[in-house]
């Protein structure tokens, strides 16, 4: 019987790499819920925040507020750059086959992928957390370093503020409608275009300012966006394409998955990823609270 | 740190080094690296290395009164591409040599493909066993790189000093992180015998989330801990593990190979680095009982890049190249068969040592530099302090 | 009096040519070329013809090859028994996989060949008995082609070359033969029913067409070819290795796909020459090819959506048009 501490620690180490998860996580299914797109991209908004973030701090210096102004700021950038591509290119694919804004989306990984490789070079970055939030505490014997107690928070309450968005906004409902039938939406006189540019700009910040957050917990390298998509697709197909709660619940069950399956199937876990989205796209393909979609 | 186009360099290179009359072609030398992805890490630098190498001869006159001229190719640390370029280059550029590849993967599909061609391929960083194993031997093939058996005995010699016996293994779970791991077992048990494996944790390539595997090996409660976690993700491993007081329960009885105690991590990670482990390296700029030499091609490196704290990979790049070019020198001639002859038993004076490249596997005897890591005043980083390199001749049987 | 002429017959003759008229390295380039080109149209069976998108398509190309590569490295059995093995054993894998995708529709089915593609990727790459791990099965060898000195004594112009042209020769005629199969496949009543399909699946349903078997079928065709793709790839490449498997390979011939473009037989096969030769001239410039690359998907995107087939017809249309009111 394995003791109490280190379930209790492995539990916990699930559900920080879940709120990390679910930061990302959101936005792609933000973007998927209301423009009906998968996007690739996301995960490489993801990377440029947190080599956006790096470049901020390397910019602003050392200093106790850095790290945030720096996250924020980066934020912002990913967010601005989400709109541009919004506006600019990905808007004249509205109308057209689904494959073609999928390709676009993955043109868009080829593209930026490298432009950060020019910018950034290939070598390795690494921010450190924040200080403030260095160090750790010690509870039932297991060892939790305050900043993984920030993520832990986080999530919830990025949830939380989303839920109130869409539920208790005007711009929430415009969302929410535009989900479920732009057409009509559009007749109605809302300006379905404004909408969808403002929905992938929230995305993006949301991909941005998790890859800053993320950046003190792991390094800046290339390739992270593409390990991190995958990752993310898988939380989204477990909760639901489109279901907010439902990406939610997606990464807090992948998130302890992974803790508790290296226990259980300890030289599998190449596998755990693929083998949680074939199972949950067998089963239940709309997930655990999508809607089923025909 | 500055971005170049290599061929670009390359070329401005031979444009510059002044016009004296040579009739003759120059001597192309195809390099396929990863120059794009994680490996790039690696990949990246040690075609510096082979660029600096190349611009220093052809300042002095080239090889056989020919100039040296480098193809770089990005192989995608894929094995499919890396043959793909290797045959154009070999093809079309008809180049008369290849350095290069760096994965498990690549070094051995290369090496089919310069058998076939026959054309000599030095292997300057894969580290698997098979490239140089019996059954897959062949005239052309040569690797100037450390394999994961010196590896994993050097770091058994190391650890077997240790007043630890119950240790702990934690590696990628693909041919690299199974081979050394597995080197170190049977090494430690022979040089240890009361030595305990007690636990050994097998993340998948590429892990973004350490903390179930870190947890699950600190439950088990090793006193010592070997890995071979490489590249930017020791970065992230090590600041999970951390964070969770990882090397604080070990007291810091953790040796990384995989270079983890390279300029590089230390230096990107700054004060996040865990000091006090140990970690090996292919080079480090401040190896102070280093020889002359060392000191002398650190110099020159750091002007070459323009970084004030020069690569560590780069001399696998500047040593490939220069068992070429000896071996060329030695055989007078660029034919294949003559230069391969050459290359057996051929002791090269490189920034390390003397390395000698063996008849019977076509290895070289590439020990790593290993060291405990401290703070020291001089730099904003930790470095490994004292540094010895490890001489692994007594470890390839 | 275009269209009668037999073109696609003439380019493969043609081909043939290749080792006499051009460098070793053209005759390989052209080596890969053909065998993307069955890749690729394999893909458009499902992607063009029915509709269905796949993601993991490489699955069955690596299949394919580790099939080949396996039967006749480790148990060395022929090349002529080897090669049909890898259609087999990858439409085999095609039917278990495809029975569960066709229950999906366009992203979740999407989603569900990109998860079982890598669950492939991971058991080659795990399986190191078998399957060599991570570092794949480096030379596997050529079929012999010792018999060819027999038949040139009859055929003078048959000898005298190399074992890489002899097995081009090889590939170009399986290739060649699959893509005769694969155009009488889509040809067929079976084809035409996969097009009706593709265009309005719902109403297909109401005349009364089993549409999921239909699809099953064409997911088996498409994955029996590309494994056959594999089989001959494996060896061209001198060596198989778990990367055949990942998803880049199956964007990459989804790219294809649609570079030469899906609405047409052959614009696939046009699609793998392009980019081939694309790949092959940038990366002696620059590293940066998936910049390039990115930038090359969205012009086709925004302006060729009918991939540079799709344009050329309709710019011959546009001349031919011209010339009849002239």
């Amino acid at each position: 019987m394995p003791d109490l501490s280190f379930v209790f620690a492995q539990s916990l180490s699930g559900l920080t790499a879940a709120m990390f998860l679910f930061l990302i996580a959101a936005g792609l299914s933000l973007i998927f819920g209301v423009l009906r797109v998968l996007n690739f991209a996301h995960g490489t908004f993801y990377m440029l925040g947190a080599y956006s973030a790096y470049q901020f701090v390397q910019w602003l210096g050392p200093g106790p507020g850095t790290f945030w102004v720096a996250a924020l700021g980066a934020a912002l950038a990913i967010a601005a750059l989400g709109g541009v591509v919004e506006r600019l290119l990905f808007r004249h694919l509205y109308g057209k086959e689904e494959l073609y804004q999928l390709l676009f989306t993955y043109a868009l990984v080829l593209i930026l992928s490298d432009v950060a490789k020019i910018i950034w070079g290939t070598q390795q970055k690494s921010l450190s957390r924040p200080p403030g939030l260095t160090g750790s505490f010690s509870l039932f014997g297991a060892t939790i370093p305050f900043y993984n107690l920030f993520i832990l928070l986080l999530g919830p309450a990025i949830a939380l503020a989303f839920w109130f968005v869409l539920q208790r906004t005007r711009m929430g409902r415009f969302i929410r409608a535009a989900a479920l039938d732009r057409e009509t939406l559009g007749a109605l006189g809302v300006n379905v275009d404004a909408l969808y540019m403002w929905v992938f700009v929230l995305a993006s910040f949301l991909g941005g300012l998790g890859g800053a957050l993320i950046s003190p917990m792991r390094a800046i390298v290339p390739g992270m966006d593409t390990e991190v998509i995958v990752e993310a697709f898988v939380v989204v197909v477990i909760g639901g394409l489109g279901s907010f709660w439902g990406t939610f619940l997606g990464a807090i069950i992948y998130g302890q998955v992974l803790s508790f399956g290296i226990l259980f199937f300890p030289r599998f876990s190449i596998f755990s990823v693929f083998a949680l989205m074939a199972a949950v796209l067998i089963v239940r393909p709309w997930g655990l609270l999508g809607r089923p979609l025909r | 740190m500055q971005r170049r186009s290599f061929l670009v360099m390359a070329g401005a290179t031979l444009a510059a080094t002044p016009r004296i009359a040579y009739a003759q072609k120059p001597i192309k030398v195809g390099m396929p690296m990863p120059l794009s992805g994680p490996p790039a890490l690696f990949g990246e630098p040690a075609t510096k290395g082979a660029l600096m190498f190349i611009e220093e001869i052809n300042a002095k006159g080239g090889v056989l009164g020919r100039k040296l001229e480098l193809l770089t190719r990005d192989s995608k640390a894929d094995a499919n591409e890396a043959v793909r370029v290797s045959r154009e280059l070999i093809l079309k550029e008809n180049v008369d040599f290849l350095v290069g590849t760096l994965t498990s993967a690549e070094g051995p599909a290369v090496s089919v493909v310069a058998k076939e061609n026959k054309i000599v391929f030095i292997a300057p960083i894969p580290k698997t066993d098979q490239l140089t194993a019996q059954d897959k031997l062949h005239p052309y093939v040569f690797r100037v790189a450390a394999t994961t058996t010196m590896e994993g005995r050097s770091a058994a010699e190391i650890v077997a000093k240790w007043p630890v016996t119950r240790v702990g293994t934690i590696a990628f779970d693909y041919a690299y992180g199974q081979d050394v791991t597995r080197a170190f077992v049977e090494h430690i048990k022979k040089l240890k015998p009361s030595v305990q494996i007690v636990d050994q944790q097998w993340p998948k390539l590429g892990e973004q989330d350490y903390n179930p595997f870190i947890n699950a090996q600190m439950a088990k409660k090793p006193e010592a801990v070997v890995s071979s976690i490489w590249g930017g993700f020791f970065v992230t491993f090590s600041k999970q593990a951390r964070a969770l007081g990882y090397f604080d329960a070990i007291k810091s009885n953790f040796i990384g190979l995989g270079e983890a105690g390279s300029p590089e991590t230390t230096k990107a990670m700054g004060p996040d680095y865990p000091v006090g482990i140990w970690g090996n390296s292919y080079d480090a700029f401040y190896w102070d009982t280093a020889s002359p030499a060392h000191r002398d091609y650190t110099a020159r490196l750091a002007k070459f890049t323009k970084e004030e704290y020069p690569s560590s990979w780069a001399i696998q790049g500047y040593i490939g190249m220069q068992f070429l070019a000896e071996a060329i020198k030695k055989a007078g001639s660029t034919d294949s068969d003559k230069v391969a002859k050459a290359l057996l038993g051929l002791t090269v004076e490189t920034p390390v040592g003397p390395l000698t490249i063996r008849e019977k596997d076509h290895q070289a005897n590439r020990g790593q530099l290993y060291g405990k890591t401290v703070k020291d005043a001089q730099y904003p980083f930790p470095i490994m302090k004292p540094v010895t390199y490890v001489d692994p001749t007594r470890f390839m049987d | 009096m275009m269209r009668r002429v037999p073109w696609a017959l003439l380019v493969f003759l043609a081909a043939f040519s290749v080792p006499a008229l051009a460098s070793r390295f053209y005759t390989f380039l052209a080596n890969d070329v053909i065998i993307w080109a069955l890749f690729a149209t394999s893909l458009n069976l499902l992607v063009g013809y029915t509709g269905l998108v796949s993601f993991g398509h490489a699955a069955y190309f690596g299949i394919g090859a580790y099939t080949t590569g396996i039967l006749m490295k480790k148990l060395g059995l022929p090349f002529l028994l080897a090669f049909p093995a890898a259609g087999v054993f990858a439409g085999a894998c095609a039917l278990v996989f495809g029975f569960f995708c066709v229950r999906l529709t366009r992203i979740y089915f999407a989603m569900l060949t990109l998860a079982f593609a890598q669950i492939v990727w991971a058991i080659c790459f795990k399986w190191n008995e078998v399957t060599g791990g991570e570092q794949g099965m480096p030379e596997i060898p050529y079929p012999s082609f010792d018999w060819v000195d027999r038949v040139a004594t009859i055929l003078p112009f048959v000898g005298g070359y190399r074992t890489s042209d002899y097995y081009y020769f090889t590939s170009l005629i399986l290739v060649g033969v699959c893509l005769w199969l694969l155009r009488r496949i889509v040809h067929s009543p079976f084809g035409r029913m996969l097009t009706t399909i593709r265009e309005n699946a719902e109403r297909a349903e109401f005349i009364g067409v089993n549409v999921r078997r239909y699809e099953l079928a064409a997911f088996v065709l498409a994955g029996g070819f590309a494994g056959l793709a594999g089989g001959i790839f494996g060896i061209f490449n001198r060596g198989v290795f778990p990367d055949f498997a990942y998803w880049t390979k199956s964007s990459e011939v989804l790219i294809m796909t649609l570079l030469g473009g899906m609405g047409t037989f052959y614009g696939p096969a046009v699609g793998a020459l392009v980019l081939l030769w694309l790949n092959q001239q940038i990366v002696s410039y620059t590293e940066y090819w998936p910049l390039v690359l990115g930038v090359i998907l969205v012009l086709l995107l925004f302006v060729f959506p009918g991939g540079i087939v799709g344009a050329l017809s309709d710019l011959w249309r546009r001349l031919d048009r011209r010339r009849r009111h002239a």
